[in-house]
């Protein structure tokens, strides 16, 4: 079909022409990094589109009448039907494959040609940073309920809470939890805080090192931005070496401390100590505060994978997404004529793409506003809630199987994450999807006059 | 062994109706149709538009299912897939995949019969051949003109060999040579045991064709009966004679008025049907060697469409000095025929048949020029012309056909021979 070669070039146009047209951040690992999310973000975009329209030869064969001819032959329509699904899943095949090989391509094509050609500090920013699939361990919050409860007890016999108005217990336990770990996380000038890391489960064989990614706020910005603090790895009472970095890391930034593997414990446990002092004796020192939010969290990476794995991993999850396109748009287009069902399929598709962003964003979607009405609207909110609900269960979330910032980032596109995406999305939702058109177009007549 | 008992199609009171947008009904398009196929009939569905014939033929393939009423095709439901694999279907218009060449197209309806390779091979051919699209089998099916459309229609329609054959509106869009060549196969399906359902506004090409008719109008059944039951004129007498002088006709005419006491009707010379006339002119241009970039008169049915072998067709297949080397027919004959009877003469029924029964073939456009005009050829009888099996005429047979080999005939399928027999 004409409108496949369309998409096709687009998506060529995209993946080959991309390098020419971006900078990035003007650095090797900036250029890579925009080249990987617009190329991929794009081809699977164009993709989902494609597989779309594809639904329309399941269309043409229905309004040309040439399945007159195939079910009066010895095939089943469900065979038919599957046939269908199975040359469009085999078509994106194709064109997945093509695309990750040219993406891998002109990754290795920036790489030779990004200017200056002889930074070798870009390229082993790239090579340590982007090239690789990493794992992340967060660090382990403490349990501060104990200290909680105490401190709410404690409230309560003083008659603190009397006098508060519709007080919530719940509420005001969650105050304190917050307050606990504001108070963890924030780092006082010449304080120390020991953060805990667990399962760094790193293979010393494969990979010497670590890496400790974070990102500080500080109460006092110093007129260079620069904050100067000291980390240690390593704890000696589990017989691990202790190791320093002295570090001077811009405010507001993510940074990246690169460590020996042999800190880590050999149950995986990673102790890392902060402090907030400035070791570099002959410069300024601005006493601050530091925070780790925990909206940025600060995690340990190692390496468990290749950038090639990683990428194959992320063309599966997208070809799971697009699996599931085409079942949709095959039951679409065994119901409806071809402008109905691309609208359709194309609904559910921004749906499934937008559906956490709706859940987020729209508050009458929430128990608590459904509340507000009286009975009889209430009746129907709670309706429209639950259908809501409904579609959310039976059309899957494609955000939580987009990794192309994983890729992007360098972070393993883990296995466990695939599989849950075959199960979910190409077994389960796909083929759910595939028996109910099975079922309508049974019991379609083909030949059916419109008066 | 299919059931000869049972009728291919069974239909007991049929109700189609179409309903709008709001699921109101609007059109009774077929009320209450009883009818039945037999098997090994041809059998016709005639009405004027609108009167539910397509309607009917759709809910037989499970295209549109009946609102009341049952249909059956061999016994079984329409949507049963294991009937399609005896059925071969020729809608109304061409619905074929316009980006497919002919054999292409042939091959992929052998797909879905799931027909060896080989076999579909040498059936595509085999059809192409029959249906004269040989030479025009790498044009994509959407630059056919309508009749070569139909004729790969048929052709696609008869791949997979069928028991039952559906038709609909089979010659619409064809020259009469395609009509005609049409109506031979028809027939010779017919005669080799097939049953076949033709829908059809040419009234002259049913009435040729078909053994029994149903006409139906505002979906409902008018007339049922055998063709020749039904075009009966029962109170009329008619005599064909040769070139009579007026005295002649004058004393018959004496005759009838003192026997019967009743005039003549008519006396003329009749005429030769228009049809006849066209395809003898057509081979005289095709005996002239004249150019043509259209469909080429078609081939003989292929063997894989006839019925298990009898003697009959080995005897045909000699009479049509084509097919496979000597030996093989030889063997064929030898392991079909009885034993041999030494003191049998060679039987007149065999020879007329010989003689007479010959297939339509490309070597017939080397005939000697214009027949003379001949009178209405009378509509050949369904039953079957018992053939003696004489094995001495098809030894005789078969040692000419063996000479003609050894003299250096080509006795394979050459496509740049316009003339060569399939």
């Amino acid at each position: 079909m004409k409108v496949a070669l369309v998409f096709l070039v687009l998506i060529g146009a995209i993946v080959i022409g991309l390098p020419f047209s971006i900078e990035g951040d003007a650095s090797l690992t900036g250029a890579v990094q925009s080249f990987l999310s617009y190329a991929f973000t794009a081809t699977g975009f164009l993709l989902g589109l494609l597989t779309i329209f594809m639904s329309r030869s399941l269309s043409d064969d229905l309004v040309n009448r040439q399945l007159f001819l195939i079910v009066t032959k010895p095939v089943a329509r469900w065979q038919f039907l599957a046939g269908k699904w199975m040359g469009i899943t085999g078509l994106n095949v194709m064109f997945l494959c093509a695309a990750g090989v040219t993406a891998y391509g002109m990754v290795h094509y920036i790489m030779r040609t990004h200017p200056p050609l002889d930074d070798r500090f870009d390229k082993q920013e790239l090579t340590n940073e982007v090239l690789v699939a990493r794992h992340a361990r967060p660090l382990r919050r403490p349990d501060f309920s104990r200290d909680i409860d105490a401190e709410f007890e404690r409230n309560r016999e003083e008659g603190l809470y009397d006098a508060v108005p519709d007080f919530d217990p719940q509420a005001e336990k969650a105050r304190l939890a917050n307050k606990y770990s504001a108070r963890w996380r924030v780092v006082g000038p010449g304080e120390g805080r020991i953060f805990y890391f667990e399962q760094v489960l790193v293979d010393r064989n494969r990979q010497p090192y670590i890496q400790l990614r974070y990102m500080a706020d500080v109460s006092n910005y110093a007129p260079d931005e620069i904050f100067r603090a000291t980390w240690i790895f390593g704890d000696r009472a589990r017989g691990t070496p202790e190791r320093r970095a002295d570090v001077r890391h811009m405010v507001g930034r993510y940074h990246i401390v690169r460590v020996a593997a042999d800190v880590v414990a050999p149950d995986g446990t990673l102790k890392v100590t902060f402090l907030n002092r400035n070791p570099f004796a002959d410069e300024p020192d601005f006493r601050n505060v530091i925070d780790f939010k925990p909206s940025e969290p600060v995690e340990v990476l190692f390496i468990v994978g290749s950038f090639e794995g990683n990428l194959v991993r992320l063309l599966i999850l997208m070809m799971c997404k697009l699996m599931f396109l085409a079942a949709l748009a095959i039951l679409a287009a065994s119901i409806f004529s071809f402008p109905v069902a691309c609208l359709c399929a194309l609904t559910v598709y921004v749906f499934a793409g937008a559906q956490q962003f709706l859940l987020d964003s729209l508050d009458f979607l929430s128990d608590d506003y459904a509340t507000m009405f009286s009975s009889a609207q209430e009746f129907f909110a709670q309706l429209l809630i639950f259908l809501f609900q409904a579609v959310c269960f039976v059309v899957p979330d494609f955000s939580r199987y987009d990794a192309v910032e994983s890729l992007v980032s360098g972070r393993n596109v883990g296995l466990v994450w695939v599989l849950q995406a075959v199960f979910e999305l190409a077994l389960l939702k796909t083929f759910i999807v595939l028996g109910l058109a099975m079922l309508l177009f049974q019991r379609r007549e083909v030949a059916e006059v419109s008066v | 062994m299919p059931d000869r008992s049972q009728p291919v199609v069974q239909s007991v009171g049929l109700c189609k109706t179409f309903r709008d947008f709001w699921r109101r009904p609007r059109v009774e398009a077929v009320k209450d149709l009883n009818f039945e196929i037999r098997p090994g009939e041809v059998f016709g569905l005639l009405g004027p538009n609108g009167s539910g014939k397509t309607t009917t033929i759709k809910m037989l393939l499970g295209l549109l299912y009946p609102t009341r009423g049952r249909i059956s095709v061999f016994a079984k439901a329409p949507t049963d897939v294991s009937v399609k694999s005896r059925i071969g279907f020729l809608p109304e218009e061409s619905y074929l995949y316009r980006f497919l060449v002919a054999r292409e197209t042939l091959d992929y309806f052998g797909r879905l019969f799931r027909l060896p390779a080989r076999v579909r091979r040498e059936r595509t051919e085999r059809l192409l051949d029959m249906v004269g699209l040989r030479h025009e089998a790498k044009r994509p099916v959407g630059e056919y003109s309508k009749g070569m459309a139909r004729r790969i229609g048929l052709a696609q329609a008869l791949i997979n060999d069928p028991e039952f054959l559906i038709l609909d509106e089979p010659t619409a869009g064809l020259d009469p040579i395609g009509s005609k060549q049409i109506k031979d196969v028809i027939r010779a399906l017919g005669r080799k045991g097939k049953t076949i359902l033709l829908s059809s506004h040419v009234l002259a090409d049913v009435e040729d064709v078909c053994d029994r008719v149903t006409i139906l109008y505002g979906g409902q059944e008018r007339a049922t009966g055998e063709v020749h039951e039904l075009l009966r004129q029962g109170d009329v007498t008619q005599m064909v004679a040769p070139s009579l002088s007026e005295r002649t006709i004058e004393q018959v005419r004496e005759v009838i008025r003192n026997c019967e006491h009743k005039d003549l009707l008519e006396v003329t010379n009749p005429r030769v049907r228009l049809e006849e006339f066209f395809l003898r002119i057509v081979d005289e241009a095709q005996a002239a060697n004249i150019r043509t970039y259209g469909a080429r008169r078609g081939g003989d049915l292929p063997d894989f469409l006839q019925a298990e072998a009898t003697t009959e067709q080995v005897v045909d297949s000699l009479v049509a000095a084509a097919g496979p080397k000597p030996d093989v027919l030889r063997d064929r004959a030898a392991a079909i025929a009885p034993a041999p009877r030494p003191e049998a003469e060679p039987s007149r029924e065999v020879i007329e048949e010989l003689v007479g029964e010959r297939p339509e073939r490309r070597d017939e456009a080397a005939r000697p020029a214009a027949r003379p005009a001949e009178p209405i050829p009378v509509k050949p009888q369904r039953t079957r012309v018992p053939i003696a099996r004489d094995e001495a005429v098809i030894e005789a047979l078969l040692h000419n056909d063996a000479r003609r080999g050894s003299e250096g005939d080509d006795m394979t399928d050459d496509p740049n021979k316009p003339d060569a027999e399939s």
